[in-house]
């Protein structure tokens, strides 16, 4: 008997005029770790949260779904609160009390055990998780990794038999997202948990998965192994937006059209290149960027409270005309802060930043703001006031056609009408995209803007961007997400200790680096040094197939 | 209903009795102590509806996060001394959310704001008076007077004047010659430029927010169902 | 032996109840100059520089306190000068003084309390007398500062595309800030739903529920607890028997020495000195820890 055996589960939300989840039927074994992906908005979380009685939407179902062969709305209610564990989205919104220790509790107060009981339990927990060194602190005061790993802990002392995790690693810096990971990993390979996990990041999960499933507005049009799953999508077809966000071995091996064993992960990957294609020492030619120098960064020294150690340390960097900047770092390092330094929202205590050779002092905020330097935070909430989309939009210009002109570029006709709270992260991320394009900054900030976003959204994302900088807007970035700063950006550097400790051209910038690099590069460093994207790669491969064939 | 009238009978009957028997019995006149007492108690039926209620967690969120924001405009304004959203914000979920519901939001806005910048005498006070105010503005909330500006500039400066002088009930007592009603009526006096602050203030915001709010308050009424009953 | 922050928040509850209690109810001016001397040095003992700072007012208020109550009351027996053909009188000079020395008092015992009170102590005392009041104020705890820091973000966001709330007229500002409460708010209350869902999904609302604290009771509570109630039972006797009446009006009763009194005055200057006392021996304790390594 199957743990979770769905049947022809059919659902939509009230006033939707198609169904979210179509005929979905599945089965998933007890000890399977699975994961669950697909574009944005074609049903993930919805299907997930039906998985979850306490969290399932309201709206219209039919079909049936059985936990360990009981009906999941007649299982008792301890039973389906304790063995079926959910980890939220954002990490931030599901912590409920104000200290780790009554964080971890709190699951086990409400099954109403008795203090030793979850005193040990607890303890346990804690200790599995390396919680112990922050076991008395407020939750406020945790890292962006710290939350995530603390909200697992407090599903994993309930001793769940199932875990759902809906994009578990999206705020995570790159190491900590691995390491996120590998602990779900040990986890289903030690206690034998059964894993359904959600993720737009495959490229390390995907491998790791015993079986993959692959939804399509709200369709299952894959569920196998990781590679015949990727196959079936392939043959569903050829160009699903979906196949973009494969992970890099499955779609080098695809789009070179080997018909030998596909390889999954990255050592697999880097076998199976050796072994068809041969060393080259060909240098990738980059320009260094050279246009005006339009931000000026020097010596800058900055904390948020007199009495703590200093945030950023000295930091020098340059932005030129047109140049298109990523930052790259571990999470609390101080990007975001970086950012505002550079905007004039926050005053440095020592060093000066400088705007189209004046220093940032000197302006007018007025000035500065309208049409200088303009920002995209981390958080697109915060931008997001009106009632409807399109409000959010008129209230920045009163320019109609360059309204229409942001509408279409970014795609978003459909989303106006809506409330913004009513739309996904990703399509939030768009709106106040939209607003901020209004302005039409010469300097152009983001901070993590492809979070949330599928493979697809991402390139509308980067051909905007491409755009803009050709026609000489400058553009800063602060991403986690290493493949799109390796395809897009101009240059690259790297955030460490408070400042900026490497820079360079993409290709200079991720072939020196072992962790903070593309996939791509993990897998073809020891053949093509510099190649970073699976483009490269591909491209690379391919002359050498030219070559061969005209032997 | 009848959870409603007694809890009206507690506060205009046995409350001002408790208060009276307490000053004959104790002939000194221990007001501040039996003050304190009477203001604490008179919590504890609410807490007590609450508790026995079994509130769904939505509810619990939403108060909750009624009562943090209320702590955190009451910090935010810190700066000028007495001109505070906190009676406003209280008053906006009362008319919104209904009686217990701005009861709550009031005294636990207090309990927690007193816990991050440190309790004194006065937290029963504090979270008996917002307590009051906010559910006086959840009983007016049924009504539908409180749409017009008119009627929330009449409560604005009602509920400016009654917080004023149950905080002064309190200032009185703590001088500790039990209770003098011209040592009352002088710290009245003394403190109209701060009743006056309460009331601008309490009108300006309630003017500002209370339809923003209160739009998104019923948005989530709607979106989510919550709190239909009360 | 343990300091007073590792003493069970039932016992650090009882003693200040029964402390403050007490001053807020003996007007007698030995027991107040007591309490007095003991919640001063107890909150210098906690807070050390902080406390340090916030007396630079008192001097100031106890005049204050003093002039303030002669001119509003006019009992008392040896008048020194009229004022508007109202007597002033010496005695409610001295109970002006008076009565801003307890008031000093009980705001020391307060902050001495606040210092040994974290939030956590309270919370577990305030989960015994009402569970899901004590959750909703966790639940407050929790919010308030991520909401402090939201709404720097908010701000800061709304600069950065040039919606300025801090510059322009005072309405303007007002008006702007509003604005930006706004924001927080739907923001607050879109993101509570999801928080919701998570105590929802992790059986909240479910029957029986339980309660766990780090919080044990030991035998040194036991000792401190029962230490405590015997203290405070003697003097709700002393006060049955009216040992401790004391009359300012029309003019000053006696101060008598006899046994009644000595044995009030000792056993309430012990209950008034428990922390002092843990506090030193504590330490004491440390010290000779270090010296011994
Ligand atoms: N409460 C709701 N009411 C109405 N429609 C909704 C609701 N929640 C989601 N939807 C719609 O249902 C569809 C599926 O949403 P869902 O959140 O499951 O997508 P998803 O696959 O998880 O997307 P993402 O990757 O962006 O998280 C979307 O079109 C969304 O707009
Ligand atoms: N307003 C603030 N007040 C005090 N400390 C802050 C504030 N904002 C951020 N910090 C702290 O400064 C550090 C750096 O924060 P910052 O947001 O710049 O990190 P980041 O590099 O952007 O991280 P992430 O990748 O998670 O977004 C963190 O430890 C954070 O807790
Ligand atoms: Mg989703
Ligand atoms: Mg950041």
């Amino acid at each position: 008997m199957a743990l979770i055996e769905i049947n022809q589960l059919t659902f939509s939300y009230p006033l939707a005029t198609k169904p979210t989840l179509k005929d979905i039927s599945l089965e998933i074994e007890a000890g399977e770790f699975v994961v669950l992906c697909g574009t944005s908005g074609c049903g993930k979380s919805t299907l997930l949260k039906h998985l979850k009685r306490e969290l399932t939407p309201h709206g219209q179902m039919s079909g049936t779904i059985h936990f360990n062969g009981v009906a999941l709305q007649d299982l008792p209610q301890r039973e389906a609160a304790s063995q079926i564990g959910y980890v939220l989205q954002k990490p931030e919104l599901q912590i409920v009390t104000d200290k780790v220790w009554h964080e971890l509790s709190f699951g086990l107060e409400n099954l109403g055990y008795d203090s030793m009981t979850i005193r040990r339990r607890v303890a346990e927990m804690a200790s599995f998780f390396g919680i112990q060194t922050w076991f008395r602190k407020n939750t406020t005061d945790l890292s962006g990794g710290q939350k995530q790993l603390l909200n697992l802990a407090s599903i994993m002392v309930m001793q769940p038999q199932l875990l759902i995790l809906d994009e578990p690693t999206s705020q995570l810096d790159p190491i900590a997202a691995s390491e996120f990971i590998a602990t779900l990993q040990k986890l289903n390979k030690e206690l034998g948990l059964t894993i359904v996990l959600v993720e737009h990041r495959l490229e390390e999960v995907y491998p790791i998965a015993d079986r993959v499933i692959i939804l399509d507005a709200g369709e299952i049009i894959a569920n196998d192994t990781p590679i015949k799953a990727a196959t079936r999508l392939r043959h569903v077809d050829a160009h699903h937006p979906m196949l973009l966000g494969l992970p890099t071995p499955l779609r080098v091996h695809h789009a070179l059209k080997q018909s030998d064993e596909t390889p999954l992960t990255i050592r697999d990957g880097r076998t199976w290149l050796e072994k068809h294609y041969e060393a080259d020492h060909k240098q990738i030619q980059e320009a260094e960027p050279s246009g005006e120098v339009v931000l000026d960064v020097q010596d800058v020294w900055f904390r948020y409270d007199r009495h703590a150690e200093d945030l950023i340390r000295g930091l020098n960097f340059q932005l030129h005309q047109g140049e298109f900047l990523s930052i790259v770092g571990g999470n609390g390092t101080g990007k975001s802060t970086t950012l505002g330094l550079i905007t004039g929202l926050l005053k440095p205590h020592r060093g000066k930043v400088t705007i189209f050779n004046k220093p940032l002092k000197k302006y007018a905020k007025k000035d500065l703001y309208q049409g200088m330097i303009s920002m995209l935070p981390q958080d697109p909430t915060t931008l997001l006031v009106e009632k409807e989309a399109q409000l959010e939009l008129a209230m920045m210009s009163k320019d109609q056609t360059a309204i229409d002109r942001v509408i279409d570029l970014l795609q978003i006709r459909h989303l106006l009408a809506q409330h913004p709270y009513d739309l996904s992260g990703g399509e939030q991320q768009k709106v106040a995209l939209g607003k901020v394009l209004l302005k039409n900054p010469k300097i152009l900030v983001l901070d993590e803007p492809t979070k949330g976003l599928d493979g697809e959204s991402k390139q509308v994302l980067a051909r905007i961007l491409h755009d803009l900088q050709r026609q000489g807007t400058s553009i800063l970035m602060v991403t986690h997400d290493v493949e799109f700063s390796a395809e897009h950006a101009t240059s690259c550097a790297m955030f460490f200790d408070g400042e900026i400790v490497a820079k360079g051209t993409p290709a200079a910038f991720y072939s020196g680096n072992h962790f903070y690099t593309t996939a791509t590069n993990r897998i073809c460093r020891q053949l093509f040094e510099d190649v970073i994207t699976t483009e490269q790669l591909i491209a690379r491969c391919q002359s050498q197939q030219e070559v061969m064939t005209h032997v | 209903m009848s959870k409603k009238v007694i809890s009206l009978i507690i506060f205009f009957v046995i409350i001002p009795i408790g208060i009276l028997i307490g000053a004959t019995l104790l002939e000194d006149g221990k007001y501040n102590l039996i003050s304190m007492f009477v203001m604490v108690f008179s919590c504890i039926p609410f807490f007590l509806s609450f508790e026995r209620r079994k509130p769904d967690a939505r509810e619990v969120l939403i108060i909750a996060v009624m009562s943090a924001i209320t702590v955190a405009g009451r910090a935010a304004f810190a700066f000028i001394p007495a001109f505070k959203p906190m009676t406003a914000l209280v008053a906006i979920t009362g008319f919104k959310l209904g009686p217990e519901a701005g009861f709550l939001t009031g005294a636990v806005s207090a309990v927690t704001s007193n816990i991050l910048f440190g309790q004194g005498p006065w937290t029963p006070f504090q979270m008996f008076t917002l307590g009051i105010l906010g559910y006086i503005a959840g009983l007016l909330g049924k009504t539908n007077w409180m749409e017009s500006k008119i009627s929330l500039l009449f409560y604005g400066i009602f509920s400016g004047i009654m917080y004023s002088m149950l905080m002064d009930i309190w200032t009185v007592l703590s001088l500790g010659n039990g209770f003098s009603w011209i040592v009352y009526g002088s710290k009245i006096i003394t403190a109209i430029p701060f009743t006056i602050t309460y009331m601008i203030s309490n009108v300006i915001f309630l003017w500002l927010l209370t339809k923003p709010i209160g739009d998104k308050l019923e948005r989530l009424k709607i979106k989510y169902g919550v709190m239909q009953t009360t | 032996m343990k300091s007073l922050h590792d003493f069970h928040p039932l016992v650090i509850f009882s003693y200040f109840f029964a402390v403050i209690g007490l001053t807020m109810f003996y007007m007698h001016p030995i027991l107040l100059i007591l309490s007095f001397t003991g919640a001063t040095v107890t909150s210098f003992l906690l807070l050390k520089k902080s406390f340090l700072k916030s007396i630079k007012w008192l001097l100031p208020f106890m005049l204050v306190a003093a002039i303030l109550n002669p001119l509003l009351i006019h009992e008392g027996e040896t008048a020194i000068l009229y004022v508007n053909e109202q007597p002033i009188t010496v005695e409610a000079i001295v109970y002006g003084f008076a009565a801003s020395v307890m008031l000093i008092a009980i705001i020391f015992w307060f902050s001495a309390f606040n210092a040994v009170m974290t939030s956590d102590k309270f919370l577990y005392l305030f989960t015994k007398v009402s569970p899901a009041v004590a959750l909703l104020i966790s639940l407050t705890m929790r919010l308030v500062p991520l909401f402090g820091h939201q709404i720097k973000k908010i701000m800061y966001a709304q600069r950065a595309i040039g919606m300025d709330p801090s510059s322009g007229s005072v309405w303007h500002r007002i008006k702007a800030g509003t604005r930006i409460l706004s924001i927080l708010i739907s923001w607050a209350l879109e993101n509570a739903i999801e928080t919701a869902d998570s105590m929802k999904a992790r059986g909240y609302g479910l029957k029986g529920r339980s309660t766990f604290s780090l919080f044990r009771f030991d035998r040194l509570d036991g000792i401190a607890l029962s230490g405590i109630f015997i203290l405070f039972i003697i003097q709700l006797l002393c006060s049955y028997f009216g040992w401790n009446e004391f009359y300012y009006y029309p003019t000053f009763s006696p101060i008598v020495w006899d046994g009644p009194m000595i044995f009030m005055t000792i056993s309430y200057g012990i209950l008034v000195s428990l922390p002092i006392f843990i506090e030193v021996l504590e330490a004491f304790k440390w010290r000779s820890l270090k010296s011994i390594n």
